[in-house]
C-alpha cells in the first residue's frame, strides 16, 4: 500500500495540544502546516472545479468535532438492521474506491478531516456506556472514513483501543481496506476489539479499490492482528458480479480460511454493490470506464440500486455455501438487505434488529 | 435510454451506433406496421432486454409459466418491477359470493401446478428446473 502524503496539513487553532497533532507532526514532518483560527475560512476554490472530491483527499484537516461522536448506524430504510453504533473520528478517506458512497454523502463537505478532541469522544462514549450498562454495544469507526488508513499518521486507534478494551459491554470494530496495523500490535485488546477487513478478489481491487492495500497485504495484516490477540471480521461488501466472479470469490475465501483461524472470527458480512442514482451519476463522471456501471441493477424500495433480487440471492447463497464448506459455524449476516432476501438466502429472517444485534453479542 | 446505450456500449465494447444499427432494432425502426409511439416503446423494450439480459430472461421465463397456467381471465398473477421483493401478486375480482368461490377454487387448482413452484424458484434465484419445494 502506498504511503499517504497530503499536500498540506491545516490545523484549527487549539488542536495543537491534541496527541493526534503531535503524531501527525512526528510522522509527516515534510508536510507544510497551516494553523488557522477558522477552518471554514481556508480557500477551497481549487476543490470546486474538476475532480474536487479526489482533490479534497490530498489536503488533511485537523480540527475539533463539534457535534456528537456517538451515533446509531442509520442503516437503510426498510432493511434488516444489525443494531450497530458508529463513532466518527474522521470524515472522508484517503483511499478512492470507485463505488464509495462518500462521493455522494460528503459531496458538499468533502474535506479530509481528522478530529482532534479525542478526550471529548471518550467522555461522550463513557457517558453513554455507563448510562446503558445493560446494553451490549457493537461500535464501528468506519462509517464515513476508513478506520485504519490514516493510523500510521494519526495514531487514533491507538488512542481509543485502551479505553474500549476496558469496557465490558462493548465490542469495538475497526473496519479497513488498509494494512496499517503496526501501531495496534503491542496493545492488549482484551477480546473487545475486532479488526475487520473489507475484502474483494484482487481483480476487483485493481479496478475499483484505488489506493487501498492489496488482497495479500490485507490478509497478512489480518493474520498479524489475530496473532496479537484481536478478533477478526471480514466484510464481503460490496460483492461485485462479473464474468468469472465465482472462481475469484471462491479462491479469495480459500485464501482467507487458509490464512487465519476461522474459529476466532467474530463475524462475516455479505452485501452486494449498491448505489443511489445520484452516486451512479458521480461514478459515471469520476470513473466513466468502470464496469460497475454496467451491472444488472434495479432500483429498490430504499432508493438504492442493487443487482436484481434473484441474481443477488443466488450470489449470497453461493457465498454462504462456500464459506460454510470451510468454516461451518462462522456467523454470517447480510448488510442492508430485506427480510425477503434473508429468508431466501438463509431460510429465516431476524424478527427485529435487536435479535440480530444480540446474535452478535455472544461472539464478544 | 441514453444511459442504457452508454452502459451497453461500455459493457460490450461497441459503439452506440452499432447498438442502434443491430438487426432487431433496425427491424423495429423500419417496420411499417408500427406507429411512432409503438415503435419507440418497442425499441425501448429491446434496449432494456439488451441492457438487462438476465433480468429480461427471468421475466420472460416467469411470463411463459404464468401463460401456461391458462388462468381464468378474472385472475391475474404479476411479479414486482425488476423482480424486487420476491413476491407473486395475485389479483382477482368477483361480483358475487358464488363467483368468488369459483375463482378461489380455480386459483387453488392452479397452485398445484409445477409452474407455480417454478415461478417462485425463479423469483428466489433458483434455476427454473430446480424446484424449491
Amino acid at each position: 500500500m502506498e504511503t499517504f502524503l497530503p499536500s498540506e496539513l491545516i490545523v484549527e487553532s487549539g488542536s495543537e495540544s491534541s496527541p493526534i497533532y503531535q503524531n501527525l507532526r512526528r510522522t509527516l514532518p515534510q508536510v507544510p502546516v497551516k494553523i488557522v483560527e477558522d477552518v471554514d475560512s481556508v480557500n477551497v476554490d481549487d476543490f470546486r472545479h474538476g475532480d474536487f472530491f479526489g482533490a479534497a483527499k490530498k489536503r488533511l484537516y485537523l480540527m475539533r468535532h463539534r457535534g456528537e461522536f456517538f451515533k446509531k448506524c442509520p442503516g437503510s430504510d426498510g432493511q434488516v438492521c444489525c443494531n450497530y453504533f458508529v463513532i466518527n473520528f474522521a470524515s472522508n478517506c484517503p483511499m478512492d474506491c470507485s463505488y464509495c458512497y462518500l462521493q455522494e454523502y460528503l459531496q458538499d463537505n468533502a474535506a479530509l478531516k481528522v478530529f482532534s478532541n479525542v478526550g471529548d469522544l471518550i467522555d461522550e462514549a463513557e457517558r453513554t456506556l455507563q448510562k446503558h450498562r445493560g446494553v451490549f454495544f457493537r461500535i464501528g469507526t468506519g462509517e464515513i472514513t476508513d478506520s485504519l488508513a490514516l493510523e500510521p499518521y494519526t495514531g487514533m486507534a491507538r488512542e481509543l483501543i485502551p479505553y474500549f478494551a476496558e469496557r465490558a459491554n462493548v465490542l469495538l470494530e475497526l473496519k479497513t481496506k488498509s494494512d496499517c496495523v503496526d501501531s495496534l500490535l503491542d496493545l492488549d485488546p482484551k477480546g473487545r476489539v475486532v479488526v475487520a477487513w473489507s475484502m474483494n478478489p484482487q481483480p476487483v481491487i485493481d479496478l475499483e479499490e484505488h489506493d487501498t492495500a492489496s488482497f495479500s497485504e490485507r490478509l497478512a495484516a489480518a493474520r498479524r492482528c489475530q496473532d496479537a490477540g484481536y478478533r477478526l471480521g471480514f466484510h464481503f461488501d460490496p460483492m461485485i458480479e462479473y464474468e468469472g466472479w465465482q472462481a475469484d470469490y471462491q479462491a479469495m475465501l480459500e485464501a482467507i480460511f487458509a490464512g487465519v483461524d476461522w474459529r476466532r472470527l467474530s463475524w462475516l458480512s455479505l452485501g452486494v454493490l449498491r448505489e443511489t442514482p445520484g452516486l451512479k451519476r458521480t461514478m459515471r463522471r469520476r470513473y466513466p470506464q468502470s464496469r460497475l456501471l454496467t451491472g444488472e441493477q434495479v432500483l429498490c424500495p430504499d432508493g438504492k440500486m442493487r443487482y436484481f433480487q434473484p441474481l443477488r440471492v443466488e450470489m449470497y447463497r453461493k457465498m454462504v455455501e462456500w464459506i460454510h464448506r470451510q468454516a461451518p459455524t462462522v456467523k454470517i449476516y447480510l448488510c442492508m438487505e430485506s427480510r425477503e432476501v434473508w429468508r431466501q438466502v438463509f431460510g429465516f429472517a431476524p424478527a427485529c434488529e435487536k435479535e440480530l444485534g444480540n446474535q452478535m453479542a455472544p461472539f464478544a | 435510454m441514453m444511459d442504457w446505450l452508454e452502459e451497453i456500449a461500455l459493457r460490450d465494447h461497441v459503439g452506440i451506433g452499432d447498438i442502434l444499427g443491430a438487426e432487431k432494432i433496425e427491424a423495429l425502426k423500419t417496420d411499417p406496421r408500427l406507429g411512432r409511439a409503438d415503435r419507440l416503446k418497442q425499441i425501448k423494450e429491446q434496449l432494456r432486454r439488451l441492457r438487462y439480459p438476465r433480468l429480461a430472461a427471468a421475466e420472460e421465463e416467469i411470463r411463459k409459466r404464468v401463460q401456461s397456467l391458462k388462468l381464468h381471465p378474472q385472475i391475474r398473477l404479476t411479479v414486482p418491477p425488476g423482480l424486487e421483493g420476491g413476491r407473486l401478486q395475485v389479483e382477482f375480482s368477483a361480483t358475487s359470493a358464488t363467483e368468488l368461490r369459483a375463482l378461489a377454487g380455480k386459483l387453488c387448482e392452479t397452485v398445484a401446478s409445477p409452474s407455480v413452484a417454478e415461478i417462485f424458484g425463479l423469483l428466489s434465484g433458483r434455476p427454473a428446473d430446480e424446484n424449491p419445494e
